[in-house]
Parts: C-alpha cells; structure tokens; sequence
C-alpha cells in the first residue's frame, strides 16, 4: 500500500540565528538524512515544516544543497505555527516534508547574467540561487542583486552581504522604505532601485520574489524595461495545506502553485485568466 | 440510455432476499446505508437491516427514501480524519500512523454519487502522489448502486454526462421491479458477493428510467471567455460564503490541515473538509488576502468544477459536476446551478 504523503520526516534543530527583527533562520537536521529525496533539493524548492501540536506551514528552502547536509529556511513570527517555531530550542525535533513543487532551472540559467531581486522574507527562497551561482561562479554571468526591505532592522541575510560583495563580477543594492541614522544605501521601493540600477537585458534573466504587491510591480517594470516573459521569473507564495495538488488551495485559475510551481516565468503566469 | 460494464449477469430478488443478504454481509463486513440520523437521512454505519432508509422503499411498511442529504463521498474522504497521531516527550517527538484498514459495503448509493466517487479518484488515486487514506479506503469499499426509478426535482445528472440508471461506477447495480430487484453484477468484486448459488438468475433487462429534459451545458473549452463576466458579481451578491454548497457535494474536495489536541503532550494531525467560499481561505501570513471579493470566490467554485478540475487531473472535456442537486437544495440563498449553467449558455 502507498505511504503516507503527508506524513513528515523528522529532523532536529541545530541551530537559530535572529535574521531580523523577528525573523529567524532555523537550520534543520533531517533524520537519517531526510532519505534520498533531501539530498538534492534544488533552489525554488520548499518544505512544509511542523510545529508539531499547532500544525504545518509552508517555507521555501534558503539554502543550496551543496553547502552541506542542513536544510535551512526563515520564519517570520505571524501566526500560531510560525510562532511556536520561534518559541523552539537547539536539540527540539520538527517535521519537514519534502522537498516539494519545481525549482528554478539553474541549468538553462547557465551562460547568462542574473538579476535576483528580493523584497522583504520573499528573498530567503532567492537565497538558494545567490548560493548556487557563487558556488558554481564560472557557469553564470554578471550577478546582480537588488535586496529591499521596509526598514534596515527586517533585511535579512545581512551577515552575508559581505561574502556576495566579493564574488566576481556580483553586485549588491540594498533599498529601505524608511531608512534610520547611519544608512549609506537606497532608499525607496524596489522598483525606485531597479530603476536606478537598470540592468541590461542582454543574455540576462530576472528572478522575483516578494510580497504580491511587489511582484507585480516589479515584473511589469521588467517588462517595461524589455525583459521578455520567458526571461522573467517568479516564484510564487500561496497560502497551501497539502503542498501535493491535492487540497485546492492554492490555485491561480487552473494552475496549482504548489505542483505547477512555484517557480514560473512570466510566460507562464502572465496571462493567467486569475491574477496572483 | 442506461450504460453499464456489466457482463450480462443479473438475477432477480425479493425484498426479503435483499434483506437476508444484507443482513448476511453486515455480520462479516461494516455496512453502511442510508439511515435516518436525527430527521436526517445519511450515509451511516448499520448494525440491524431495520435501520436502513430503504432508497425504494419497504414494500407496505415505508416509502422511498430521499437521496442522503452528504454525498457518498464522506465514506471514502471523510469531514474529518485523523491522518496520524503526535506524541511530543521533551523535545522528542513520535509519530504513529493508523489506517482505516477494514471491509466495507455501501448499500444503496445513487449513480450521481458513484460517479462522483469516479471523478474523486481522478485526483486521488489517478494523479500522483496517491492519497494513501483515499486509496485504502477505495480497496476496501464495495460500492452497491440504486438505480433512480425517475429524476428528483432538483436532478440535472442527465445534462452533465450521467443518467438516473448510469451502473458504470458501481460494483453491484439494483434496479427496483415490480416484484423486488433486479441485481446486476458490475464488477469483480461485486460478482463476488452476490451469492450466486441462492438467487434466480435472469436475461431480463431492467426498465429504463424516466428522464427529464437534458439543458446544454458550457464546455469545458468556453469557460475562459466568461470570466471577467460581470455575471459572477451580481450572482454572489447575495451568496452568503457558508459553504454549504461544497460540504455536499460529491466531488468538492478541498481540505485543511491542523493539529488537535487529545491530552497532554497528546495530539491528532487531522485532515478537514474546506472550502473556496471560506473569505480568509486564501489569507496569507502578514494578511494579504487572495480572492477577497465574493463574486471571485463564487466564480471559482464554477470553474473549479466545469474548467479547472478536468484541466488540473487530464478528465479531458468533462465536468466534476454530477448534477446530483444537492447544493441547489442546500443553499439558503437560491443560488442555482442549473440557473448559471443555463444563463452562460445563453447569448449576451
């Protein structure tokens, strides 16, 4: 008989690191490894991840499979399952299911320069990519990254500026809504800063992620700015309970983000009879 | 047009051989059946043939029963399940699952639920990764059709593709006569609980039912182009979101997961009916709300069932509709899907 597709594997926390104002990034040891399934997971991939006792929620994976056996993924303090992670120790046992939905296709990336654009939580499942380009810098082009957030206390990621920064041919732009004393970067929407930086469209691919208001946005500037549909991607968040097609959650028209995604080009959701 | 995958083998039996053989089968096996629960009728559990609501009647003691108020389809995907259960000791935590692994009959179960059944399994057996608790449940349920003598009045099965007599989703088939039933094996596994030897076997043919007027209904391919229809709105205005209209349908099948908990450091994970309609359905964590608007919500549920359903399991041109009429009975507000249906068909 099939075996329980809901079913998660346990894994154990190793370690937490406060990634912003509330905002946390957990660093999780699958049992036995996580079976096969866990040591490959690719960027754009995610995981539903339990609280076990309040329930399950779905997180992209933020780190790459290559940078050792952990599965990491950040949680911002929302609701009762992201607040009873936040509330875990070092040592506690979780669940994760997975990995899940498509990833990005690193492979047909490969040759072409990358602009990844993250907004706010929305970079965490950015962050797989970022790593795989640094980890393989000679498959890709010029790396281009345009990093926002509504106040410099919710960027994430930011102890690790440092090592993007000094990847060959990488840039990073940081951009705040509101900026505090001491801020030397951006300040404005993410748009204001693609705006400004203004990345060729030549043999480049953008990749989105973000809060929905931001995605839109910044994917019809894109557009405006002659990123070709095929050529832009995004990756989707929808509220899912199942993560396998089957609970109907998350469906923009007749597509399921969690099996048709949630990793799209605009080719594929800009036409989309539903909106996102 | 009655359609059946039948071999050809029937047999005629009174009601006291219906009875007998009922009886028979709910001593080795659970029996589920009609049954009138609190004024109610529904699907449920039987342990004496007395407490059956005979969908044809009992020949001089009661008259026929109207169709379960739930579909059949919470015999196989229930309101509520327990998917396994959470044992948290410090901060170990074990896990244990238990499958609902026993033989069930269903008697008296109407073509429009089985079909509903057929188009169920299309997401949870056809499209991977299999529902394991659909799959189990599937294996061990033999599904006895009744045949509709004619259609209710809130019937439409004829006009989405089914047929008051339609046996192709059913094991064992019962067509009412005028002397009893007439039993026709549909499947194997049906084959195997008739018990051949006792019964009168027959080369007759079951009467056909009587029909009522087919209405066309959109094709799958046409749905698109009605979308940013102005129709959706001025139908939801008065759509109240309760959701009842997908509690009983035979084929909606959206559902929510959550924990529970049993007792200390005790919990059940549990899997529950949900549904489109819900307005925070769609809610996101920092509270960007999917769908806000009602006449959105309704308007998936259409498409859902005429459009996405077919496209999202590869049905081809079909709907997840069975016009069974449940939920233009249950609505409290009258919204009619025969009403939509028809008033998309026809021209601007």
């Amino acid at each position: 008989m099939n075996a329980n597709p809901l079913m998660p594997t346990l894994g154990r926390l190793v370690e937490v690191r406060d990634l912003a104002t509330e905002i946390k990034l957990l660093r999780v040891e699958m049992q036995n490894g996580g079976g096969a399934d866990f040591q490959n997971f690719q960027p754009g991939q995610f995981v539903f991840v339990s609280a076990f006792g309040l329930g399950e929620a779905p997180f992209g994976i933020a780190n790459a499979a290559g940078r050792g056996p952990l599965v990491d993924f950040a949680v911002a303090r929302l609701g009762s399952v992201t607040t009873g992670l936040h509330e875990l120790d070092v040592g506690d046992q979780l669940g994760v299911r997975g990995p899940l939905g498509n990833s990005f296709p690193m492979a047909k990336f490969k040759g072409r320069n990358l602009v990844v654009l993250g907004g706010g939580i929305g970079g965490a499942p950015l962050r797989p990519v970022i790593q795989h380009v640094l980890d393989h810098r000679g498959d890709y082009g010029k790396l281009t990254i345009l990093w926002a957030a509504r106040q410099p206390s919710l960027l994430i990621f930011t102890d690790e500026y440092a090592e993007w920064q000094a990847a060959p041919d990488t840039e990073l732009h940081l951009t705040v809504d509101k900026p505090e004393d001491g801020w030397g970067h951006s300040v404005g929407l993410i748009t204001q800063l693609l705006e400004k930086v203004s990345p060729s469209t030549r043999n480049t691919t953008a990749v989105t992620c973000g809060p929905p208001v931001m995605i839109r946005n910044v994917t019809r500037m894109l557009a405006g700015m002659g990123f070709a549909p095929e050529d832009s991607y995004v990756t989707l968040e929808a509220r899912m309970h199942c993560g396998l097609g089957k609970c109907g959650r998350c469906n923009l028209g007749e597509k399921l983000v969690c099996v048709d995604g949630p990793v799209f080009s605009m080719a594929e959701v800009g036409n989309l009879l539903e909106s996102y | 047009m009655r359609k059946t995958n039948a071999d050809g083998k029937s047999w005629l039996i009174s009601q006291a051989e219906l009875e007998a053989w009922l009886d028979s089968i709910s001593n080795a096996r659970s029996l589920i059946a009609p049954r009138q629960v609190s004024g109610t009728v529904l699907y449920r559990p039987v342990s004496k043939i007395n407490e059956i609501a005979w969908p044809g009647g009992r020949p001089g003691k009661s008259s026929a029963s109207p169709r379960p108020v739930l579909s059949v389809k919470e015999i196989f995907f229930p309101p509520t399940e327990r998917l396994f259960k959470i044992q948290k000791t410090g901060q170990e935590i074990h896990l244990e699952e238990a499958y609902p692994d026993w033989e069930t009959v269903v008697f008296g179960v109407r073509p429009c639920d089985s079909r509903g059944v057929k188009i169920l399994d299309a997401l949870f057996l056809d499209t991977n990764p299999v529902d394991s608790f659909y799959a189990r449940r599937r294996a061990n349920t033999t599904i006895i059709g009744f045949a509709c003598k004619e259609m209710g009045p809130t019937c439409f099965c004829t006009s989405v593709g089914g047929a008051p007599d339609d046996a192709q989703d059913v094991d064992i088939m019962l067509y009412e006569t005028e002397a009893g039933y007439l039993a026709e094996a549909v499947t194997e596994r049906g084959r195997f609980l008739i018990p051949a030897g006792e019964w009168r076997e027959t080369t007759n043919s079951p009467e056909t039912s009587i029909t009522i007027e087919q209405f066309p209904v959109p094709e799958n391919g046409k749905w698109p182009e009605h979308f940013n229809d102005t129709y959706w709105t001025r139908m939801s205005e008065r759509c109240l979101s309760c959701r009842a209209c997908a509690y009983v349908c035979p084929t909606c099948h959206c559902f929510a997961i959550r924990d529970e908990l049993i007792g200390p450091g005790e919990f059940d994970r549990i899997r529950c009916w949900d549904s489109c309609a819900g307005a925070n359905y769609r809610r996101l964590a920092g509270g960007h709300r999917g769908r806000p608007e009602k006449a959105e919500r309704l308007r998936n549920r259409f498409f859902c069932k005429f459009y996405y359903y077919a496209e999202q399991t590869g049905l081809g041109n079909t709907s997840a509709c069975t016009g069974c009429g449940r939920c233009i009975d249950v609505c409290p507000v009258g919204v009619d899907i025969t009403e939509v249906l028809q008033d998309l068909e026809r021209p601007a």
